[in-house]
């Protein structure tokens, strides 16, 4: 018997050394295993496993939700685009904190709905942009209508940018992106009490801002 | 009559209701306008639809954001960007303690602790055996800088913090070090010392 194999443990003896098992990033033929069927938690643990290309697919996934967010709260499609960028990066840097108690979609809202309201607490107040312009009429559309339309739809965002932080927020999160008043309140970190008060504020308000011909 | 609550409006707004929610909003006039003003709210709301970007958009943002990602270290990961600065203070402090431990096993300086520690056990044979030449380190001007700052760190201390990782380890190096090598070695510390003493003055908060 080797010197080795004299120190082995004997049967039913508890070896003073401690077994870790790290997963591994390739499947026993040496191949990384695909990731497009795993679900969002199945991708950020491949992710802190070292996949980097696991985040890519949480980004494919869930991008067009978080820049639709963005652009609710920032109303231009460039500053949409660099705060849906800064979402994902911040996402990125804090996945070890991705505990999974929520679904990861609402914790990326709430990530977002964080980026989106610091942004625009760090920026003064914008003029009106070529964003809010009316678009132009699709082909075959009457352009009066779809001017009109276009206007409406101005008004509506000017008026909603007027809402207190809180109440923008729960609209935006449960008209544009139909969350659940639950779901709303694990993303603001409030109550649903609290969320269906908002949002009851959030349309009086609305309709104040409205109605004023100031907008 | 008690009138419908904001979170009940929403929920009669929204169209969950119980049956007695119902019932009040359809016999108040009060509760049912304000039901109405919320739903026409909640219409116009509705009718703004976000500009769609072109189909182009998406590819080019998720690249955008894979490279962003690429430039960052992988999430979790122990933050090594600073830790480098750690470097010469734990190498400079190492180097002290087990200088110092090392003429002080040797030399047996009076007031020192006693040393009981499996390096002094090693090194107590050693000692004895080795003739005492002449210009013996504990002699040397040089090395009592080295052992002035070592003078109150404990053998049990210094192996509590992991400086003494192999016991008797660190005996054996010193006592090879040849004259230019210790002189080197004063020559860095002091250094060290003299910087030390530049970043932090003295008294200077008293």
């Amino acid at each position: 018997m080797s010197t080795r194999a004299a120190r082995w443990p004997a049967a039913g003896m508890r070896p003073d050394w401690t077994l870790i098992v790290v997963p591994s990033t390739q499947d026993e033929s040496g191949c990384t295993p695909p990731l497009a069927g795993l679900d969002d938690r199945a991708l950020v643990a491949a992710c802190l496993g070292g996949r980097v290309d696991a985040f890519d697919l949480i980004v494919e996934r869930h991008q067009r939700a978080v820049y639709q967010l963005c652009f609710r709260f920032a109303r231009r499609h460039e500053d949409a685009a660099d705060l849906t960028q800064d979402v994902f990066l911040r996402a990125y840097r804090g996945l070890r904190r991705f505990r999974g108690d929520s679904a990861f979609a609402t914790w990326l809202y709430r990530i977002g709905v964080n980026v989106c309201l610091n942004h625009l607490s760090a920026r003064r107040p914008r003029q009106t942009s070529l964003d809010d312009a009316p678009p132009m009429a699709a082909a075959g559309e009457d352009p009066a209508v779809s001017i009109a339309a276009g206007r409406q739809s101005a008004r509506v965002r000017a008026a909603v940018a007027r809402l207190p932080r809180k109440q923008r927020a729960t609209l935006i999160l449960r008209v544009y992106h139909d969350l659940s008043h639950q779901e709303i309140a694990s993303t603001l970190g409030t109550s649903v009490g609290a969320v269906k008060a908002n949002f009851f504020h959030a349309l009086a308000n609305l309709k104040k801002l409205l109605a004023e011909e100031v907008i | 009559m008690t009138h419908l609550s904001p979170d009940e409006l929403v929920d009669v707004a929204e169209g969950r209701m119980d049956p007695a929610q119902a019932t009040h909003a359809a016999s108040c006039d009060r509760c049912r306008a304000q039901v109405e003003s919320m739903r026409e709210a909640l219409r116009l709301v509705e009718s703004d639809r976000a500009p769609e970007p072109s189909p182009l958009f998406w590819p080019l943002l998720a690249a955008r954001i894979g490279e962003a990602v690429r430039g960052e270290r992988r999430p979790g990961a122990f933050a090594w960007t600073w830790a480098w600065r750690l470097v010469p203070i734990g190498a400079l402090a190492v180097l002290v303690t087990a200088v110092g431990i090392g003429i002080s096993t040797r030399s047996g300086r009076p007031g020192g602790r006693p040393v009981t520690t499996a390096a002094a056990r090693d090194a107590a044979p050693r000692q004895a055996a080795e003739p005492a030449a002449a210009g013996e380190p504990a002699d040397d001007p040089s090395w009592l800088l080295v052992s002035d700052l070592s003078a109150d760190i404990s053998v049990e201390d210094t192996e509590a913090s992991g400086a003494l990782t192999r016991p008797g380890g660190v005996d054996p190096a010193l006592w090879q070090l040849s004259d230019a090598e210790r002189s080197e070695l004063t020559r860095i510390l002091r250094e060290e010392l003299t910087r030390g003493e530049t970043a932090v003055p003295r008294g200077s908060g008293a």
